[in-house]
């Protein structure tokens, strides 16, 4: 896999084949083909491209999070029923399936993973990063999850509880996580900029209010 | 791949955007629309898991979903064996992409990617309650599973039921609805003791999965 390829152009600039990478070319060929055979229009591709850029990510889940912090009955609602809580959003869709809000607090922290593949709530978080579908944290946050949590930055006391979901199935994780003190004056849409996306992975903690204004 | 050892750190550079390449996120778009327009057949999860292991390992992420969406393809018999080689020859001969145009297509696939959830099928009764000591059964899997190796004969306790979901695993029984739970292990009963302070994993199960301890 060639990662030091230079990016390609493909809104409508030349195109130089003989610097395409071989997965470039082969993702092409069945652009080609699927057109060739009258099934699957560029446009199409550009939309759903556009669609997972633009309309779902982490903004969504932090939405979702903000909510729960201002509102203790909404909170009671996602932590009882996940699916029908971001369904109050609008949030639905490809991999959604049943979601489970887990909580982390002063005494417990919550990291969620998928050791088998990469399984991930697109809806509320957008495509995963690179990281959760790499081998080394599907194989090391069930087996170390300490060693991995430090390497975010992220030390927890040894009298947390840490709780590691392992999403091998078809149930989708949100981690809550704490809110931050000293933010009850803000609104929702304040506190949700408090709230990035690897916090709802679990290998962050909620932004401090005054580490953003620095 | 839990508890394998030997990959090294998780965090390095490059490794925060979803993907680094623009044909990437094309190929993931390529998936959703056939499997939005049902032109594929079979689980792309299933086919990946498939793949030699070392090709596996080798493979980039994006690199084993173009693999699997094209056995999808072929599969269903909306492409043939060799078809997109023949494209892959005919682009590198600096032949132009052939364009289709279906302009009501891309407003019907978002209106399925954006709505489709597959959530959990209801429960109705359960072998196992809440609070009940289970072990996972030595299963030898040798196609798909949903049952992680690492958890396999480990003691644990059932502390939900999430629904119902078909017995994914190849063989027979593959399909036959019955209920998930979710269990939690103690870290020192699945990897012994380490020079971490214990925690706690949980996992989604299938029924078929676990036996009584």
């Amino acid at each position: 896999m060639s990662h030091d390829h230079d990016h390609h152009d493909h809104d409508g600039h030349e195109h130089h084949p003989q610097e395409k990478s071989e997965n470039e070319l082969r993702a092409e060929a069945l652009e080609a083909l699927l057109a060739a055979k009258g099934l699957v229009s560029a446009e199409a591709i550009d939309a759903v491209v556009s669609y997972y850029e633009h309309d779902v990510g982490p903004q969504n889940g932090a939405r979702v999070v903000a909510r729960a912090w201002v509102d203790p009955a909404y909170k009671a609602r996602l932590l009882a029923d996940g699916t029908a809580a971001v369904k109050e959003f609008g949030f639905t869709g490809f991999e959604l399936n049943t979601l489970v809000a887990v909580e982390n607090s002063p005494a417990v922290h919550n990291v969620v993973v998928c050791t088998l593949c990469s399984c991930y709530p697109w809806p509320v978080l957008g495509l995963p990063p690179t990281w959760y579908k790499s081998a080394p944290y599907r194989a090391r946050v069930v087996s170390e999850p300490r060693a991995v949590l430090r390497e975010f930055g992220l030390e927890l006391p040894a009298e947390v509880e840490l709780r590691v979901w392992d999403s091998t199935a078809e149930v989708r994780y949100l981690v809550v996580p704490e809110r931050p003190a000293g933010t009850e004056g803000l609104s929702e849409d304040e506190l949700m900029r408090l709230v990035p996306r690897d916090a709802m992975i679990g290998t962050a903690k909620a932004i401090e209010p005054e580490s953003l204004a620095a | 791949m839990g508890g394998m050892a030997g990959f090294g750190p998780v965090v390095e550079p490059g490794v925060e955007a979803a993907y680094h390449e623009r044909w990437e996120p094309r190929v993931f778009a390529m998936w959703a629309i056939t499997a939005a327009e049902g032109l594929g057949a079979g689980s792309g999860r299933q086919l990946r898991e498939k793949m030699a292991a070392d090709e596996y390992l080798r493979a980039s992420y994006y690199e084993r979903w173009q693999w699997s969406n094209e056995r999808r393809l072929v599969a269903k018999g909306t492409i043939a064996e060799g078809e997109v080689d023949g494209w892959v020859e005919r682009l590198r001969g600096g032949e132009k992409l052939p364009t289709h145009a279906d302009p009501s297509q891309a407003a019907r696939v978002l209106g399925i990617v954006r709505t489709a959830t597959e959530e959990l099928g209801p429960t109705s009764s359960t072998i196992f309650a809440v609070g009940e000591r289970i072990r996972v059964r030595r299963i030898d899997s040798v196609g798909h599973t949903r049952c992680p190796r690492y958890v396999r004969g480990v003691l644990g306790e059932v502390v939900g039921v999430r629904g119902t979901y078909p017995f994914p695993d190849e063989g027979p029984r593959r399909g036959e609805v019955e209920p998930v739970y979710a269990v939690s292990f103690l870290s020192q009963d699945v990897f012994g003791e380490t020079d971490e302070p214990g925690w706690v994993v949980y996992l989604d199960l299938q029924e078929s999965y676990l036996e009584a301890a």
